[in-house]
């Protein structure tokens, strides 16, 4: 009996750190192995500690509180958790830039409202609160942005964008391989992003297939933004014009002749049975009066 | 002799005459030599000296005192502004998508668009409504601003032509033309307008600033207000003020021309018409032939119940030999 009752709490122990595993489980970011190992090509210090504070207040803190302090909100569902502790720092810097781009439930994704330097400037905050925190550098090397080019050709057939990326280099022409490239539409209030981001293959080519149905300016003309992203190269991000929208020049909405628009602008209907209606009773008011003078007239004589 | 003594006293007069002639235009212009004198030594005594940037792109260096201020009126400013509001911006056709199932009533929208148009806490230019059909499907929160209709009720029986719509969507009032009739409240079917039954609150603070018809403020006692798409920001290229505060990501705003809508809280563009495709978007009351530029997305995935207060008031309004 006593030891059945042992074996009942073994159980109903096993079971509740098994549930509670699994609810640990089910709060791990699934992030992919090539997003993991991406490091900053910002050297984390006092100064972009300071910086990523700022950033930190104004985005984060809203809901994950003071940092080493524990005082994010509770009931919410995941609850934000405080950055300082084991939980995020086990992460790689790779993982916490994913989740910035990303967001998940509740969070909301940065990829649009901070730039790649404020993101890791972001990381290097929740870093400073890390004393074994060793950086890893990644291998990019800022100054050879300059030496990429993207040649952009347009298949008008087949709605393609051919994209050829390479890289000036003083030993001859080198294809940029395995980068990744975004494709964005400039629209009034962001940028529209054109199908999924792709890497580029050995050549340095990457090719998006352009929507057919995409509105552009009155002559058809639509700004592309290509964003190129390379381990060793860094950020490239160019802007063209190209004839590939549709041309779009609509009217005005106050057009059309319609009851709430202004007079010029009154439906026909409105404007034939008021003028009539006012041309009636004007011509019988005239009638009487033709018709009193008339008595008069006749009672004169 | 008479004529001979008449004669001198004539002469004297005239001489006397003559005389405080002279005296008194003498002192006049003394008089104005020495004001000009001290005027001058007025403007010379406060030396302070400006630099001013000519048509002709000279840089030059002159008193303070000699630069006369050349700005428009009150009046040419006002008659600008409302100018420009009625012509609105070219080749636009503003769009607004909200996204119901994100709504969690954090109220930042109308905090945001309360602050921006100088409303009263009890009117609502944006309001967010709690909505429950029935006593056994889950509640939502619902946020309803001016649905900005391309067939305006309001607009067809305003007297005045006061309330109008522009040809990029959007339906404006012009609070210095309104006359406070309220016709519009009646014909609106959405109940997006409020009226100043009181003095506006910065009434004092504003008495000098030009009215805007873009901002509707500052706002006037006896005249109907209602939600304008934040006009001003949309001209400087920025999102409506409620669409920017949602901490939730419940607005997409946008142009229709365009096909694209961004997202007020994450920034992210998306296609206008896959967006309503995709999530069944629709729109309020189409039945009435309105055609609002206001779309909305369903509820689905109810996460957010009602706050303890609403339910209450839920309470009030379901039908409880209904259920």
């Amino acid at each position: 009996m006593f030891k059945e009752n042992i074996k009942l709490r073994l159980t109903a122990t096993f079971l509740i750190c098994f549930l509670f595993f699994l609810q640990l489980n089910a709060q791990r970011w699934d992030v992919p192995a090539d997003k993991k190992s991406k490091n900053s090509y910002i050297k984390f210090d006092g100064n972009t500690a300071k910086e990523g504070e700022a950033i930190f207040t104004k985005n984060c803190k809203s809901c994950h509180g003071d940092l080493g302090k524990s005082n994010g909100i509770k009931t919410m569902n995941p609850a934000p958790p405080d950055l300082s502790q084991a939980l995020t720092q086990e992460l790689t810097d790779g993982e916490l830039f994913y989740i910035l781009n990303t967001g998940r439930n509740a969070m909301p994704s940065f990829k649009n409202t901070l730039s790649e330097e404020e993101r890791w400037k972001a990381i290097s905050f929740i870093r400073s609160f890390n004393n074994k925190y060793v950086q890893v550098l990644s291998k990019t090397d800022p100054t050879k942005s300059k030496l990429v080019k993207i040649n952009c050709v347009f298949d008008s057939l087949s709605n393609k964008l051919k994209l050829n990326i390479i890289a000036n280099e003083k030993t001859g022409v080198i294809p940029l391989k395995d980068a990744e490239v975004s494709l964005f539409v400039t629209r009034y209030f962001g940028k529209l992003q054109i199908e999924k981001t792709i890497r580029t293959n050995a050549d340095g080519i990457a090719i998006f297939n352009f929507p057919k149905d995409l509105p552009g300016d009155k002559t058809g003309n639509v700004d592309v933004a290509i964003k190129v992203s390379d381990e060793l190269y860094g950020e490239i991000e160019s802007v063209n014009k190209f004839n590939i929208g549709i041309p779009t020049d609509k009217l005005g909405l106050t057009q059309n002749r319609a009851i709430w628009n202004i007079l010029k602008k009154a439906p026909w209907w409105i404007i034939i049975t008021y003028t009539s209606i006012v041309l009636t009773v004007g011509a019988f008011l005239l009638y009487i009066i033709f018709s009193l003078l008339k008595i008069r007239k006749l009672g004169e004589n | 002799m008479s004529e001979k003594e008449e004669n001198p006293k004539n002469k004297s007069r005239r001489e006397f005459i003559q005389q405080v002639g002279i005296v008194g235009v003498g002192s006049v212009l003394a008089g104005s030599a020495i004001l000009a004198g001290i005027n001058y030594d007025k403007k010379k005594s406060t030396g302070a000296r400006i630099k001013v940037l000519t048509a002709e792109n000279e840089l030059l260096e002159i008193d303070r005192n000699d630069a006369t201020k050349v700005g428009k009126s009150k009046a040419e400013n006002l008659t600008a502004l409302q100018k420009e509001g009625r012509e609105g911006i070219p080749g636009k056709r503003w769009v607004m998508v909200v996204d119901l199932s994100k709504c969690k009533n954090a109220r930042k929208c109308m905090s945001a668009c309360q602050g921006a148009h100088q409303l009263r806490p009890e009117q609502h230019h944006i309001n967010v409504l709690k909505m429950q059909e029935s006593k056994n499907t889950p509640p939502f929160y619902m946020a309803k601003p001016c649905q900005h209709c391309d067939n305006p009720p309001c607009v067809a029986v305003c007297p005045v032509d006061a309330t109008f719509k522009r040809p990029d969507g959007i339906v404006l009032i012009d609070n210095e033309r309104c006359i406070g009739c309220r016709f519009c409240i009646a014909a609106c079917p959405y109940s997006a307008r409020v009226f100043n039954w009181a003095e506006p609150l910065l009434a004092e603070e504003d008495k000098d600033k030009t009215y805007n018809v873009e901002l509707n403020v500052p706002q006037r006692k006896g005249t109907v207000s209602k939600c304008l798409f934040s006009a001003d920001r949309l001209r400087e290229g920025k999102m409506p003020y409620c669409v920017s505060a949602c901490p939730n990501g419940v607005y997409y705003f946008g142009d229709e021309n365009e096909d694209a809508v961004t997202n007020g809280t994450t920034k992210e563009t998306v296609r206008f018409s896959k967006l309503l495709e995709e999530n069944a978007g629709y729109r309020l009351m189409p039945e009435l032939g309105t055609k609002t530029r206001v779309y909305y997305l369903p509820a689905k995935n109810r996460t957010a119940p009602f706050q303890d207060k609403d339910k209450l008031e839920a309470e009030e309004h379901l039908d409880i030999n209904n259920s």
